[in-house]
């Protein structure tokens, strides 16, 4: 089996026996995407380098203890939510706030220069980008990440409900923001 | 129907489709989304608003790029870990013996060597085959009494670490040794007695060996 058919899970089984080179394969594949999770849950992509960083040599020492009873993508997921969250407790920082997120994603264009070039899918971002985090990151593992509910419910460490009364919210949010901004949507 | 449960049908159906868009969904659920979009007009809308979602946030992530050179720093971090106690990858029990005293100097590493052989030779009727990154040691499963040999002697000064190595990439077993005279027997992989030769030449072509004898070989067509 070449490196690139070869399972996450299998990865994993050669980092427990000490395989560095695998460590490395894992990190090519995973490393973009814990890179913006990490990102867009701090809102700080010095703090995401650093973690995510964290995040693979965590996986180095903790390989030898996963039991595979969930993906390697989502135990990766929820080992760097651990960590920013740590991280921001550590500096006693709160969340981001939603001007500062959305910047991070949208770059430097003033509000001015937004309105007059946004169309849907642009004015369709910045509201991602603009809801509550707790929103945000449920919208980011099922969108971006493709994560399961159970899956988020993991990550996150909170129940399934409450996995899906976010996602209920945070579409509902979306659709009340596109309606505010004159963009019909048959819901709400 | 009432209005209020198609309202609520379709609340719980909106909350569904991101899972139902990115492949999560399984069972009771994705057939009853699968039943909405079969049976609902507006469900078509609501899914092309997903879509749009689901465009959205991949562009909203993916306008964060990660520095180029991660990985290359992710690597330096890493050889700076030690990591878990763990064997090497790949690396036997046995395997991981020999490399500690192919470390030693090599009068000490022969009479530890000796010494561990005893023991090794114990240890592989129990695990058979002991299988290292380098070379094995003839387990029960290898019928030694019919597996073609030769009698190695090395040199004082050879390191542990070439022969493994050498044994290892060419298939070559020790059965037993050493003997008080430092003589162990190799069983050779060989089904011919041109391979036999072979083998049994390039043992004594290396700078380590110092004598050898020819044990059982091969009898074509026999």
């Amino acid at each position: 089996m070449n490196a690139a058919t070869e399972t996450d899970r299998a990865l994993v089984d050669r980092v427990a026996k000490g395989d560095r080179a695998a460590v490395r394969l894992l990190f090519m594949r995973h490393h973009a995407r814990i890179y913006r999770f990490v990102a867009r849950q701090t809102g700080s992509e010095m703090m995401a380098d650093d973690i995510a960083n964290e995040v693979f040599l965590e996986l180095w020492k903790r390989a030898p203890s996963f039991e595979g009873r969930s993906e390697v993508s989502t135990w990766l997921l929820g080992i760097a939510r651990f960590k920013a969250l740590s991280s921001l407790r550590k500096k006693k920082e709160d969340w981001i706030d939603d001007d500062a997120a959305a910047e991070i994603a949208d770059g430097a264009d003033t509000p001015e220069v937004v309105t007059m070039k946004e169309d849907k899918a642009a004015a369709l971002r910045r509201m991602i980008n603009a809801l509550p985090e707790e929103h945000r990151t449920v919208i980011d593992l099922a969108y971006y990440h493709g994560q399961s509910v159970t899956e988020i419910g993991e990550v996150l460490d909170i129940p399934v409900a409450t996995v899906k009364t976010r996602m209920f919210y945070a579409r509902k949010k979306l659709g009340e923001a596109l309606k505010a901004a004159g963009y019909e949507r048959g819901w709400p | 129907m009432s209005a209020a449960e198609k309202m609520s049908r379709r609340d719980e159906m909106e909350t569904l489709l991101p899972f139902y868009l990115n492949g999560s969904l399984e069972g009771a659920e994705l057939e009853a989304v699968e039943e909405w979009l079969a049976s609902d007009p507006a469900a078509m809308t609501a899914l092309g608003e997903a879509e749009a979602e689901f465009s959205g946030t991949a562009a909203a992530n993916e306008a964060i790029r990660p520095p180029a050179d991660a990985l290359s720093r992710f690597a330096k971090a890493l050889d700076a870990e030690a990591g878990p106690a763990r064997p090497p990858a790949g690396q036997s029990w046995l395997a991981s013996i020999f490399s500690r005293v192919a470390a030693m100097p090599a009068g000490v590493a022969w009479a530890a060597a000796a010494a561990l052989l005893a023991l090794v030779l114990v240890q592989s009727f129990e695990r058979p085959g002991g299988k290292g990154s380098d070379f094995e040691v003839a387990g029960a499963q290898d019928d030694l009494a019919k597996l073609p040999f030769a009698l190695v002697k090395f040199k004082p000064d050879a390191k542990m670490a070439d022969i493994a190595a050498f044994l290892g990439q060419n298939g070559l077993k020790i059965a037993s040794g050493p003997t008080a005279d430092g003589v162990f027997h190799l069983t050779i992989p060989a089904s011919t007695a041109a391979d036999y030769d072979r083998l049994v030449g390039l043992i004594a072509a290396q700078p380590f060996a110092d004598a050898v004898m020819q044990g059982r070989k091969p009898v074509d067509g026999g």
